[in-house]
């Protein structure tokens, strides 16, 4: 029983990988903070609803509309919003995409209402047993997505000349600048695959817990994930998520249920007191 | 002479407007404390907080409850004491905040923000839960503030005291060594700034001034429920301060004023509402980070220099965080 619960966690704390990923990309490459991560999520989410129920295309190309989008977006915000006040304090941006998240949801409540929808998934709705421990497929899809993003984002970073760019910019601007790179393309191909991961999260979750407006909120999760593996890790903000997941679900069966609405927030509050450099996250400490 | 007169067209206005524009001069005058609490820590100190609602919050509930189980407690008496037990709760807060950072303390104060509704929303033995809390009149000595005109002469003088008070705090030692932990820790530190010490009676005078917002706020409109204290609330407050300006005291009112002023225009309409804050925060945020109270004073400057001269320099509080929180 307990194992089934633990199972379900981490398909729920998959989602919540791809959201503090998503954050914690952008971090590592110009230390800004996205607080519109879950609101972009939200707005491909519903790109693709608009195309599958309104427009009557067939799923796959929506989803596949919605995922370009999503890439739209992320370089969207970048140029639109992050690089005028590029030389801004760091503070100055995360009160900039604040305002976009607040944007996105009025929009979002304008154009296609406050109402829940149900969204269509493209994995089949089965239970499937295995051994004692019965497995949704969707939720098997979810965790299967996930690893095959994380795998993709891994060869790229890892071998790729563009990745290998990008992580040096992500060491030093000034030195990656030197050595020829484009820093300002590196950090808009930053947001464009934090987009492409936030409309992933989107397609994958939205089946789950029908599509609605208040879907963004799910980015305070994955700032508690990426917080408890530890900000600016990317490994830290994969198993963060997991293990989040995971607590969420286990924790309704040895507290009253009411606990599931706090557990995101106890964390951060109980990683901060204790130890705000999270699992696998490095202090840093500045020089004068 | 000219103040003087404003002032007291302003205390004798209720005998002309209707009911519900003093209501509305209520309400500017609660969120004009918020916004200026949220500035003491956020503008000033440069200490992110997303959780003031939870400050409201408490201010709120401590008033109603106090006021309904000790009844014969005069209204100004429970406002302080809301006032102090919200500064105390701001101050053990801000220990375990003094070790994080920029980012951290936004999210450390969000969560908190939202434990404090949900704790409000469980405990319904003491708070009504969902329910709502029917908040009791206040009383002073026999008279009861049992109208919104009649409150308008409760709210607004002590929302005027306060403002003084917060102008003294700014423009003297504490207000510099807020300024100067805001510009650079480590340079304040050198200076022999106690870091700790500042940080957290920055948090504490910040949760009283919300405390006793949140005192009126719940006379003002008599029935509260934890709705009325969530993280879009705390938004709206960081909306506010970021439009009104940083770093100033005057800035604070304006950005209340502003926003509380829309949200009654535009009831009806609350994604039209949110959109114009959204769009409002991030365009002074990427054109105009002073803020109107930062417009304003560019503006006397100019003139100051073609005209008399009078108020250069004289605002410490409208020179804003060039070196605001990197990272």
């Amino acid at each position: 029983m307990l194992l089934q619960v633990i199972l379900s966690g981490m398909a729920t704390g998959c989602i919540y990988s791809l959201m503090a990923l998503g954050l914690a990309l952008i971090y590592k490459s110009t230390e800004h903070v996205n607080f519109a991560q879950g609101d972009m999520s939200m707005i491909s989410g519903f790109i693709a609803f608009t195309f599958f129920q309104l427009l009557r295309f067939p799923l796959v190309p929506s989803l596949l509309i919605a995922l370009l989008f999503s890439v739209g977006l992320g370089l969207l915000m970048e140029r639109l919003l992050v690089r005028p006040a590029i030389t801004a304090p760091h503070f100055n941006i995360f009160i900039i995409t604040l305002g976009a998240s607040i944007v996105m949801q009025s929009l979002a409540g304008l154009l296609w209402s406050y109402d829940q929808f149900p969204f269509p998934t493209l994995f089949p709705n089965r239970t499937i047993s295995m051994g004692t421990v019965r497995v949704n497929t969707v939720n098997l899809g979810i965790m299967g997505v996930t690893a095959l993003l994380m795998l993709f984002l891994y060869l790229f970073f890892k071998y790729t000349k563009v990745g290998t760019a990008m992580r040096a910019v992500s060491q030093s601007q000034n030195a990656a600048l030197l050595m020829g790179i484009n820093v300002k393309r590196s950090f808009a191909l930053t947001w464009a695959i934090s987009g492409l991961i936030s409309g992933t999260a989107a397609l994958l979750i939205a089946p789950v817990i029908f599509l609605s407006t208040r879907m963004g909120l799910v980015v305070i999760n994955g700032f508690a994930a990426a917080i408890l593996g530890g900000w600016g890790s990317i490994p830290g903000a994969v198993f963060g998520g997991i293990g989040l997941g995971i607590l969420e679900n286990v924790a309704p069966y040895y507290f009253p249920s009411q606990i599931r609405n706090i557990i995101p927030f106890a964390v951060l509050v109980i990683v901060l007191v204790i130890k705000p450099t999270g699992m696998m996250g490095e202090e840093r400490r500045k020089r004068v | 002479m000219l103040l003087v007169g404003a002032g007291v067209l302003f205390f004798l206005s209720p005998l002309v407007l209707g009911r519900y524009m003093v209501f509305i001069l209520n309400l500017f005058a609660v969120y004009a404390l918020v916004s200026i609490g949220l500035n003491l820590v956020m503008g000033y100190t440069g200490q992110i907080s997303a959780g003031h609602a939870g400050f409201l919050a408490i201010g709120a509930y401590f008033t109603a409850i106090v006021g309904t189980k000790m009844g014969w407690m005069p209204a100004l008496l429970i406002l302080p004491l809301a006032g102090l037990f919200t500064g105390l709760i701001g101050f053990l807060l801000g220990i375990p905040i003094l070790r994080l950072k920029g980012f951290y303390i936004a999210m450390a104060t969000l969560a908190f923000g939202v434990v404090v509704g949900e704790i409000i929303l469980q405990w319904s033995g003491l708070t009504h839960g969902d329910d709502g809390f029917h908040v009791p009149r206040a009383a002073l000595a026999g008279f009861v503030f049992n109208s919104d005109k009649r409150l308008f002469y409760l709210v607004q003088p002590i929302t005027l005291g306060m403002v003084l008070v917060a102008r003294n705090i700014v423009r003297r030692r504490v207000g510099r060594a807020f300024i100067a932990i805001r510009q650079s820790e480590i340079a304040s530190q050198t200076m022999g700034i106690h870091l700790a010490k500042y940080k957290t009676s920055a948090f504490a005078v910040s949760a009283f001034y919300t405390g006793i917002a949140g005192g009126l706020f719940a006379f003002v409109i008599t029935h509260i429920s934890p709705d009325s204290f969530n993280l879009g609330v705390s938004i709206d407050f960081i909306a506010m301060i970021v439009i009104g300006g940083m770093g100033s005291i005057l800035g604070s009112i304006i950005g209340a004023v502003i926003l509380t002023g829309l949200q009654q225009l535009l009831t009806g309409l609350p994604e039209v509402q949110m959109l114009i804050f959204g769009v409002a925060l991030i365009l002074f945020m990427i054109f105009m980070p002073r803020g109107i109270s930062g417009m304003l004073f560019d503006l006397r400057e100019k003139l100051g220099k073609s005209g008399n001269g009078e108020g250069k320099g004289k605002e410490v509080n409208g020179t804003f965080p060039d070196g605001m929180k990197r990272g």
